[in-house]
């Protein structure tokens, strides 16, 4: 089954919709900023969505009132998604359609908020008495609610690799017949349970976050929301690209470590592959999970050594974006779309240091080239990773 | 419709700690109380320190996949939960909610919502996937049919589990559970276990529908617990309702406000056999 990427588009701290990406990458202006949330003096470097805070929903949507749910209200209306999928409604009816969202935190930003206001018997004050906003399944919700979308929903929280299994499950929802397009995404925001739980790790650096440097010393977090329509081809011929490959796997090691030798890493890509149908030479960019911690750049260097030679580009764009989590899947995987729309493959942001320990080239630089199949790697806690492919539509 | 067969089930709740506990309450009425929560999967030491959340789910896995004979290595898992750790949910928020804010990383690190398809993985040594699910209201029958499908797309039998925790206060508001209970259906592609328990036939029918009532003497212990909402189809396995002399039992679950999933269950093996 050939699955069309129909449209997509992503906000971040780059800015809102997809044109904030290819012009941030071009002039290689990271959006980070020292941290400044409100009730954290964490010191470290985070990915804002700067105008986040001027959002409001509409009134119907006002209920389900989050930041989350802004930042996804935000998110929905660049690059006429909302358009597009009132369209797509109108071309094959809205039970045809299905939601799938990724999300690791979803809005528990508003649930820590509730939490200091609870009330002397302990319970949320009557603006947080929001069923439909504590619990994992608000990013599903809430975009069918805006969306007007009816069909089967769900929302899949694996952490760091939710928002690329997304693309897995609408894969087999369409293949399947279930349904002939799903709407994915993946939408994670800054919050403090986010920040003080990397913080505990000692995982987040005080500094703009170095991937694959020698001198890297850990993440820095980011919010977004990237969302994508996919339709099963022939119902859209027009479409640029397509999902090809899809891998998914499990370390089996640690649940905050991942396995020493990429041993997850290199089967989620290698399922990918094979799903696809092509040889790992057939890869001309891999859009690395590469968060600038110790433990994982280090791996899944090792885990490209394993499958590729270095004829194939590979980079990490989280000096960019910062660690976006939940939505980091969807939201590389656009950029990695960006990249092969207008032919230029980001380099490293911040990366100046090469570390013996990783033995894989990475791009530091910015490269032109038109490229028509590149993939993309997430890697999340408890063991749980996920790589896609995309390609060019050839006909 | 669409053919699957079940190859195993686990369940726990202070009700009972397996599925034989689970069948003489079923039949008999005896229901255990408080039973405790001892994975053997999870070594002494570390039962500890594991979440409620992910020794309920790694026993039935176990017990599941025990009972249909699978190789972990090579059964996908998908876990549901509408609300994920409410525990560590309601910690999280509790510490946060002023300074010092000092987090636990073990308590956060447990907080994902995989982290038990994490500590099973590892527990088994299996590099399969695993996918952690919710859909609130309709989260068993949408990780129902998640599961399903990746058995039939993915040719893989699938765990799937089906969990909800009791809700702490000041969640209440948002799950309306008092008691916890979790779940494990092994699914398989028709005729892959030679023996299995059960052959399902299900579809999607864009209809509304209510839920199916709970089993008398559950009604009360589970009634809002989202998870619970499989537990007709559960009792069936265990050959409660079934008036049909054919050992068939047809459900209508609701999938969303305006559709339904129909399951129609032929128990192929008398349960009351199995030890």
């Amino acid at each position: 089954m050939r699955i069309a990427i129909s449209n997509y588009t992503a906000t971040s701290c780059l800015g809102s919709g997809i044109a904030s990406i290819h012009r941030s990458i071009e002039s290689r202006d990271s959006g980070l900023c020292r941290n400044d949330l409100p009730n954290c003096d964490l010191d470290t470097w985070i990915g804002r969505v700067a105008s986040l805070e001027s959002v409001t929903l509409p009134k119907n949507l006002a209920p389900l009132e989050s930041r989350n749910n802004r930042l996804t209200w935000l998110g929905l209306q660049q690059d006429g998604m909302l358009a597009r999928i009132q369209s797509l409604i109108d071309q094959i009816g809205v039970e045809r359609i299905g939601v799938v969202m990724a999300t690791s935190t979803s809005s528990i930003g508003r649930t820590e908020e509730g939490y200091t206001r609870l009330d002397e018997s302990g319970l949320f004050p009557p603006d947080y008495d929001q069923p439909g906003v504590h619990n994992l399944h608000s990013p599903g919700l809430f975009v069918a609610a805006a969306t007007g979308l009816t069909g089967p929903s769900l929302t899949i929280s694996t952490a760091c690799s939710s928002s690329a299994k997304v693309f897995a499950t609408a894969a087999r929802w369409i293949g399947f017949g279930l349904v002939d397009a799903v709407l994915v995404g993946g939408i994670d925001s800054l919050c403090l349970s986010i920040l003080h739980g990397f913080n505990a790790l000692e995982l987040l650096s005080a500094k703009p976050c170095r991937p694959f440097d020698a001198e890297r010393d850990g993440i820095n977090i980011g919010e977004a929301a990237g969302f994508a329509l996919l339709v099963r081809k022939d119902l859209a011929p027009e479409a640029e690209f397509e999902l090809l490959g899809y891998g998914e796997s499990s370390d089996a090691h640690h649940m905050s470590h991942p396995h020493p030798e990429g041993k997850g890493a290199v089967l989620a890509m290698q399922k990918s592959l094979k799903r696809a149908d092509l040889q790992a030479s057939s890869i001309e960019y891999v859009n690395l999970h590469g968060t600038a911690s110790k433990v994982n750049d280090r791996v899944e260097s090792d885990a490209l050594s394993q499958l590729f030679n270095d004829r194939t580009l590979a980079s990490s764009t989280k000096g960019w974006t910062g660690h976006t989590l939940g939505a980091a899947g969807i939201l590389e995987s656009i950029i990695t779309l960006e990249s092969m729309k207008h032919g230029l493959i980001p380099g490293t942001l911040n990366y100046e240091n090469e570390d013996s320990e990783c033995g894989f080239p990475v791009l530091m630089e910015n490269v032109s080239k038109p490229i028509q199949i590149a993939m993309t790697n997430s890697f999340g806690f408890g063991g749980n990773n996920a790589s896609l492919i995309f390609g060019r539509t050839d006909d | 419709m669409t053919e699957l067969d079940i190859a195993g089930v686990g369940i726990w709740s202070p009700l009972c700690s397996n599925w034989k506990e689970f069948r003489d309450g079923i039949e008999h009425g005896e229901w255990q109380s408080d039973v405790p929560l001892k994975p053997g999967l999870i070594p002494p030491r570390e039962r500890r320190r594991a979440p409620q959340s992910v020794k309920m789910a790694v026993e039935v896995l176990d017990q599941a996949c025990t009972m249909a004979s699978l190789d972990p290595a090579k059964a996908a898992v998908v876990f549901s939960s509408a609300m994920g750790d409410m525990q560590i949910t309601d910690y999280l928020c509790g510490v946060l909610a002023e300074p010092p804010r000092l987090v636990s990383p073990t308590r956060f690190h447990n907080s994902v919502h995989n982290a038990s398809t994490g500590y099973w993985s590892i527990a088994r040594e299996t590099h399969a996937p695993t996918s952690a699910v919710s859909a609130l209201y309709f989260t068993a029958t949408m990780a129902f049919l998640e599961a399903a499908i990746q058995v039939l797309e993915e040719d893989i039998p699938v765990l799937l589990v089906c969990q909800e925790m009791a809700a702490p206060k000041a969640l209440l508001s948002a799950c309306q559970s008092n008691n916890p209970i979790s779940q494990c259906v092994a699914l398989t592609r028709p005729g892959f276990c030679s023996d299995p328990l059960a052959s399902i036939r299900f579809e999607v029918e864009h209809m509304k529908s209510d839920w199916p009532v709970l089993p008398d003497q559950l009604d009360n212990i589970f009634n809002g617990n989202p998870a619970a909402r499989m537990l007709p189809l559960i009792a069936a396995i265990a050959g409660h309702g079934m008036t049909d002399s054919r050992d068939e039992a047809s459900f209508k679950f609701p999938l969303s406000d305006g559709a339904s999933l129909n399951i129609n269950l032929k128990r192929r093996k008398h349960t009351t056999m199995l030890t």
